[in-house]
């Protein structure tokens, strides 16, 4: 790929005719206006636990692929791995509620910087690899985590998992209607965004920017590359491990295979973000607005019938998005939009 | 002592499977530049494609390499050419691509197959030859002489024929290859079916050995990395080697510590190589960062 075609891809907005890189004032503004799209949808429908449901897990994920694109995005490191931080905050909860029933929303807290020292501790041998190779290298420390998490069955109640009780009640992060858990995955997604847009509009998002351009010419420009993967991959690393917890306390159950799985976590991640938009701000969360509703369908509808349906049609779109919509959808929203206001110039 | 050299043979066995599987990845990987994550999935294929000719024509397993190779390497340049070509020079595309193929493969047969476990039965895969106190099994002797073959194969292959000079070429210099009049489109794709084909020769042996599962690829191709990042990315006998080290570390750790941390183990040891000597241990210093230089 020529290099100015990455630089296109990882720019967040496409500098066509008029258009210009946006101030942190309109990002908070849009986001603003996400957030009451979205509260509304909420509101309308509260009292339908499917739906509620749903909307759960696509705002979790929508905020997990937000962390993620911090990172993979905007500095172009493709980790694998962010499966580990994710468990890492998850089993932290569990943990603590478990044995000392520390309320979760305290234990965010821990889970967040446990999440935080072991990413910057394992990124910064491998940050050493390249493209292919670092995904290969955070691919297999997903593995190691999984193998350690079904033998250290003390920290982890290995293979069978941890179950956590049921104490409904607002300290504990446990209730009986699915509305509150609609509504926290929905705080935490519109603090992602948030931290994202923050990122983005500082110093260390266009420093991860420039390394993910050209890594050689960002540390001639006088860039420590070191220092600042590990920031942009700490930020995104604590809010993945946020996003742990409260996928523990969702499900009241943690083991091995549910959050260290490749499929349904790591790479999940990466889809999302691959779907709705590389690099740009809002692309994870719309990519997660398009595939969680559409997994949830084809679970429902295809998977008695035929196994794995929802997972093969995910990795045809993979396959079809890489080929032909490299820059997700909001990439070609954006490719449109521009195209449509300079025909409208002329 | 018999102990040891039972772990011993255990090991080397062990090594020639995680070498057969990585052949074909390395393959890919020194000539094309592509980490092709669903690798595994087709050693996966080629078992399948083992079972179903036994299942419908009765051929023992060995014999059906000479339906399941050939098939597996149209398979290998049919993705090449639709789906890795278009994607060349853009590494990040192609992770997303092969991994997109990994689960579409994984779950195609799963969705087909339901996800029952089947075997494949050969007349020699239930035979040991004992030596003595040490036990050796023909299926996983037939896999070790294969590697062997193999790598000596592909090493005269590449060394003494046109085609393999062409490729040697196409590896170091694709533009001057170009101009030389060599079409490094065919070679690539003869590169890619060459190794899906290796991936499918893999899955044919394998499939005595194993229980048939869609997820098994997944045991493989981590081995298969790990193997071909120690061994040397893009070296023939660095897959060789390679397959010997993790096979004997496996046996050796799964004995002396605890079987179930033995993927641990190498791992740590796969990751640790990674970033000491990224170019692995047999490997071109440098090899890894070719992938992401410019070409055309």
């Amino acid at each position: 790929m020529s290099k100015t075609e990455t630089l296109t891809m990882a720019a967040p907005e496409k500098p066509k005719g008029k258009a210009r890189v946006t101030t942190l004032r309109t990002e908070l503004v849009r986001i603003a206006g996400i957030a009451l799209v979205i509260g509304a949808a909420i509101a309308l429908f509260r009292s339908d636990p499917f739906v509620l449901n749903m909307m759960a897990y696509t705002f979790l994920f929508g905020a997990l692929a937000s962390s993620w694109n911090i990172i993979g995005g905007f500095g172009g490191q493709f980790s694998l791995g962010h499966g580990v931080f994710f468990a890492i905050g998850g089993y932290t909860t569990a943990n603590l509620y478990f044995h000392w029933q520390i309320s979760p929303w305290l234990s965010l807290v821990p889970a967040m910087i446990l999440a935080m020292t072991v990413a910057v501790l394992v990124s910064w041998p491998t940050f050493r690899l390249k493209g292919p190779f670092f995904a290969i290298a955070t691919l297999a420390l997903n593995e190691v985590a999984f193998v350690l998490a079904n033998y250290f069955d003390v920290l982890t109640g290995g293979a069978r998992g941890m179950m956590l009780p049921f104490k409904a009640g607002l300290e504990n992060m446990v209730f009986t209607s699915r509305l509150p858990y609609a509504l926290i995955m929905f705080g935490f997604l519109i603090v992602c965004l948030i931290v994202c847009a923050f990122v983005l509009r500082s110093r260390l998002g266009y420093y991860l920017q420039a390394v993910h351009i050209d890594e050689d010419a960002a540390r001639a420009v006088g860039i420590d590359v070191l220092k600042v993967k590990l920031t942009g991959m700490a930020v995104s690393a604590a809010l993945t491990g946020i996003g742990g917890s409260l996928f523990a306390m969702y499900l009241r159950f943690v083991d091995p295979a549910t959050l260290l799985s490749i499929q349904d976590i790591g790479v999940k991640f990466l889809l999302i973000s691959l779907i709705g938009g590389v690099g740009t701000l809002y692309g994870p969360l719309a990519g997660a607005l398009l595939i969680i509703p559409l997994e949830f369908y084809l679970r429902g509808s295809l998977s008695g019938v035929v196994p794995g349906a929802n997972l093969l049609v995910l990795g045809a779109l993979l396959v079809i998005f890489s080929l032909f919509m490299r820059r997700g959808v909001v990439g070609a929203a954006q490719t449109l939009w521009a195209k449509f206001r300079r025909d409208d110039h002329e | 002592m018999t102990t040891f050299l039972n772990i011993l043979i255990v090991g080397l066995m062990l090594g020639g499977i995680y070498g057969l599987v990585s052949m074909g990845l390395n393959l890919i990987f020194g000539v094309i530049r592509i980490v092709n994550f669903a690798q595994g999935e087709l050693v996966m294929l080629g078992m399948y494609g083992a079972y179903l000719s036994w299942f419908l024509l009765g051929l023992d397993p060995y014999v059906s390499s000479i339906i399941v190779v050939p098939g597996l390497f149209v398979i290998g340049v049919v993705i090449q050419r639709f789906v890795l070509q278009p994607l060349q020079n853009e590494p990040f595309m192609q992770i997303f691509a092969t991994f997109g193929l990994l689960m579409l493969f994984q779950n195609l047969v799963l969705a087909i197959t339901g996800g029952t476990g089947y075997s494949v039965r050969s007349e020699v895969s239930s035979t040991v030859i004992n030596l003595g106190d040490i036990n050796i099994s023909v299926a996983r002797l037939v896999v070790f002489i294969t590697v062997i073959v193999v790598a000596l194969g592909l090493n005269w292959f590449v060394m003494n024929t046109m085609p393999g000079k062409a490729i040697r070429a196409v590896t170091q210099d694709r533009r001057s290859a170009r101009l030389m009049g060599i079409n490094v489109e065919r070679a690539f794709m003869l590169t890619f079916g060459a190794g899906a084909a290796l991936a499918g020769l893999a899955g044919v042996l394998l499939a005595p050995i194993y229980t048939l599962s869609p997820q098994i690829g997944g045991n493989f191709i981590l081995a298969a990395f790990a193997v071909v990042v120690l061994g040397g990315l893009g070296s023939v006998w660095g897959a060789f080697f390679g397959g010997f080290i993790i096979g004997l570390v496996e046996a050796f750790s799964g004995y002396y510590f605890d079987p179930a941390l033995k993927h641990a183990i190498w791992f740590l040891i796969f990751i640790a190589v990674l970033v000491v000597r990224p170019g692995g241990l047999f490997g071109i210093a440098g090899a890894e960062e070719m992938g992401l230089r410019e070409q055309d």
